[in-house]
């Protein structure tokens, strides 16, 4: 009776949801953020549900079951699948899979109040019930270890010294930072060395996204990819509004993700929900919203001279804002006559760090939505060159701009403390999903 | 005195025993008996290379050994709160010294760089 | 000097930081979605702690591969059990304390540095990297900030010549704290954000380590961790208003009303504080504490010495 009470209760909660984002479904679980019923959490710990959205490349898949057995009991699986439905029920056979169009909420909800209630069972671990490496029995005390710091204990072996910049040798911990950490862009699987908290060695390992096998995967299985209108602008004529609405949309979303990073979780979802539908017509609320932004004193604080890029060190041929927040003036629109009716001029900042590219890519929002009034307003000017000023940069059908990012990486975060190193992170506002297989070799350290 | 030491420690026994009681419902009994893949660390998919006890560099070990001088200081400010107004301005003129030696241990310590961890 | 039953004690304090925690939840809703543009009705504010509650009761623990599991039980007992000990030198009313001690403050600091430790505890005890992460950098945020509560709150004692809250009360009859001491209560806020690792300084349990020490928890265990939290913010907030705000001092309504609702008011700033700033960098937030806050704390001293001379 007062079990039924307690469970009746918990089922009223809002979900615990952690998200596993694949390709294309990054928006969609972000908007997922604005429905009060759902929760979306930071850790796997304290979530009930395990959304598996959008296509997992092949490389992924183990990860994703890693993550789905940290979950704890009551659990269970949503795939918001998007094209390969096979592939999804190989990987978790006892998920419950929403077609791309369906309300993922209501089926959140539903499997929720099952897993709490008992009727649904909790879903048993997909990995192998093997320890990492066998440890029972094995050494002097039973428990795998050797010596004072040898062998393999409980599984693993201890963390090895090693020199630091101030010539005390204490404890590297190297660690591979999943593909699903949430403060991390999805997909990108960071290998670090951190002595203490701060980043002796950081690389990133090969995109999963972008390797040949997951490029004709893509191409079998998500058919829709490659619709988001820089990628067809590269192909057709996109109108300006669009194109313009786009990169504001992108931007505002990106500024979100940052905010909540940073702690403040109530201004992010103010600026999600202005970029959900977002029209030429919400550039009043978006400029007093970035005026806001721009203005608050901790989020100065807590950014100002973090990444620091400058100018000389970024990529050759890298534009897009991280150039443009180095005061880089390189944009694929000047080139564009159809923007230089408009009357476009690009914006800069100077301080090339993480609080210079926040306020680069809220800048950028507002003039795109300007932008997008006045195309709107006059003739309708239309865009198709091999050259797209996409929110990253310069897209063209050869390369996109966060295979040029992903180089910058290694040596920016060495010396970083953790905190520095994932604000510097999502302040380059990478898109793995972009890169074309063309251009893999990322340069790994 | 130890009336009121006794009620204070009775509290702490007593929040300590509830909220072991809380933490000991969601606890796992055998720690080895949980299916190794649901105990790996949350690292986002990976499992960690190593455990991650390790002896940990205290970049801020510096600025915790001026802490610890401001402490002992704090042992001399209790009392002198209370005999404050009946000593009268000799106490605050003492006082100040006292702090003002250690704010100089303070700026030592900023201008050489102890409270920098990079 | 009174001294009250434990089984007076017990469930006073126990009932006050329940309310007290519950409190919290509701204004820490209410809050955010109000900053988010989304406001929540009050209704279902209201019902929303209970609800998750309930639901952490239902879901399972978990455990990592080789945690020290007794300290990984221990440490939100300590933690929040030193919450319980701050509050119970905490006066609601004149003659109404559950301990009535001469050295009040001592106590009040001694209870802020073993929470130091549980915290500590708690982010060592999973053997996870970041848990380990937030364990470290809370240790030098704490430390930082330790100071500055013990220095404000002598500053209160002063013009009352005594450790006991209730002569700081007491003391504040002709003028409130707040007033004549203007520095005491935002260097305050500063240390309640700090002891309850809330919203610019939750170093500890940041959105950079996963969720920190608290990552690895589920269930009750994150339960008892959430609850120590608030917890400690309902004890902080209550010192603050019996130090700086009067205490149960004030026309027309009875003492221990006027004790509530200043420790709420302090509540819902600490709680919108939390939605308004954003996360300290550790590093700049251990400068500005030695550099800048230590200094106003002297500054907060001498202003209260100069006034409490005859």
């Amino acid at each position: 009776m007062a079990v039924r009470f307690l469970t009746g209760a918990a089922a009223r909660a809002p979900v615990p949801v952690f998200p596993v984002v694949g390709g294309g479904a990054r928006d969609g679980v972000e908007e997922l953020r604005l429905c009060p019923g759902i929760d979306v959490v930071a850790s796997p710990r304290a979530a009930t549900v395990l959304l598996v959205a959008g296509w997992l490349p092949a490389a992924l898949r183990p990860a994703a079951a890693q993550v789905h057995d940290q979950l704890p009991h009551p659990r269970a699986t949503v795939c918001w699948a998007r094209g390969d439905l096979a592939a999804a029920a190989e990987t978790f056979p006892a998920a419950t899979v929403v077609p791309p169009d369906g309300d993922v909420v209501a089926v959140l909800k539903r499997v929720h109040r099952g897993l709490v209630t008992g009727e649904r069972d909790s879903e048993a671990s997909l990995l192998p019930h093997e320890p990492p490496s066998p440890w029972k029995g094995v050494g002097p005390h039973g428990q795998g270890g050797e010596g004072m710091m040898g062998g393999r204990p409980y599984g693993r072996p201890m963390p090895m010294t090693g020199p630091d910049r101030d010539g005390l040798a204490l404890d590297r911990l190297p660690l591979r930072v999943g593909p699903f950490f949430p403060a991390l862009p999805a997909g990108l699987v960071l290998d670090v060395v951190l002595q203490g908290d701060v980043v002796q060695e950081a690389s990133i390992a090969a995109n999963a996204f972008a390797d040949a096998a997951a490029a004709a995967e893509r191409a079998a299985v998500a058919p829709g990819f490659g619709d988001d209108p820089f990628r067809r602008a590269l192909r057709e004529p996109v109108g300006v509004p669009l194109l313009e609405l786009a990169r504001a949309g992108h931007h505002l979303r990106w500024a979100a993700a940052t905010l909540r990073l940073h702690g403040l979780r109530a201004a992010a979802l103010r600026t999600l929900s202005l970029a959900v539908g977002l029209t030429s017509d919400a550039l009043p609320r978006l400029a007093a919203l970035r005026r806001r932004l721009e203005r608050d004193p901790t989020l100065r604080w807590a950014t100002r001279g973090v990444g620091r890029v400058s100018a000389a060190q970024l990529p050759a041929g890298l534009g897009g804002p991280v150039a443009r927040a180095a005061g880089v003036v390189r944009d694929a629109r000047l080139d564009d006559p159809a923007y230089a009716d408009l009357g476009f001029r690009p914006v800069t900042h100077d301080g090339a760090d993480a609080w210079a590219r926040f306020r680069q890519r809220l800048g950028e929002a507002e003039q795109s939505l300007r932008l997008a009034q006045a195309a709107q307003s006059g003739a309708p000017a239309s865009v198709a060159r091999d050259r797209v000023e996409s929110p990253q940069g310069e897209l063209s059908t050869a390369s996109a701009p966060s295979g040029l990012l992903l180089g910058l990486v290694g040596d920016l975060l060495a010396g970083m403390e953790w905190g520095d190193a994932v604000a510097t992170i999502a302040s380059l506002d990478f898109d793995l999903e972009a890169q074309p297989a063309a251009q893999v070799g990322v340069t790994l350290r | 005195m130890f009336a009121a030491l006794g009620t204070v420690l009775a509290v702490v026994l007593a929040a300590v025993a509830a909220l072991l009681a809380l933490r000991w419902l969601g606890s796992v009994t055998d720690p080895q008996q949980v299916p190794p893949p649901e105990a790996v660390p949350v690292l986002g998919g990976h499992p960690p290379p190593t455990h991650a006890w390790s002896r940990f560099h205290l970049r801020y070990y510096p600025m915790t050994l001026v802490f610890i001088a401001f402490e002992m200081e704090m042992m001399f400010m209790y009392p002198w709160a209370v005999v404050y107004v009946q000593e009268g301005m000799k106490a605050l003129v003492e006082m100040g010294m006292f702090l003002g030696i250690l704010s100089l241990g303070v700026l030592y310590a900023w201008r050489e760089g102890a409270l920098r961890w990079q | 000097m009174s001294a009250v039953a434990p089984w007076v004690a017990v469930p006073a304090v126990g009932g006050a930081l329940v309310a007290g925690v519950y409190a919290t939840g509701v204004l820490d809703a209410l809050a955010g979605r109000r900053r988010a543009g989304r406001p929540l009705a009050v209704g279902d504010a209201l019902s929303l702690p209970w609800r998750r509650a309930c639901l952490l009761l239902v879901q399972r623990g978990v455990s990592t591969e080789r945690p020290d599991a007794s300290a990984w039980m221990l440490a939100p007992a300590l933690y929040g059990a030193m919450a319980a000990a701050a509050l119970t030198v905490v006066p609601l009313s004149e003659g109404r304390v559950v301990a009535d001690l001469r050295t009040g403050i001592v106590v009040w600091g001694a209870a802020e540095m073993l929470a130091m430790v549980g915290v500590y505890l708690h982010g060592w005890s999973p053997n996870s990297a970041f848990p380990l992460l937030g364990a470290y950098r809370f240790v030098a945020q704490a430390v930082s900030f330790e100071l500055l509560s013990m220095f404000v709150l002598i500053a209160a004692a002063l013009p009352a010549r005594s450790l006991q809250v209730t002569r700081i009360v007491e003391s504040q009859e002709s003028l409130w704290n707040v007033l004549r001491q203007p520095l005491g209560l935002p260097l305050f806020v500063v240390v309640t954000l700090g002891v309850a690792f809330w919203g610019p300084l939750n170093l500890p349990d940041g959105d950079d380590l996963a969720g920190g020490t608290g990552a690895e928890l589920s269930g009750p265990a994150r339960l008892a961790w959430e609850g120590s939290r608030a917890a400690w913010l309902v004890a902080a907030s209550a010192m603050g208003a019996a130090a700086f705000l009067g205490g149960w001092l004030g026309p027309w309504l009875p003492g221990p009303l006027w004790m509530v609702l200043k420790t709420l008011a302090l509540l819902t700033v600490t709680v919108w504080l939390g939605h308004r700033a954003a996360r300290v960098r550790p590093e700049r937030f251990v400068v500005s504490a030695w550099t800048v806050l230590l200094p106003l704390a002297f500054l907060d001293l001498v202003v209260a010495g100069v006034q409490a001379l005859p």
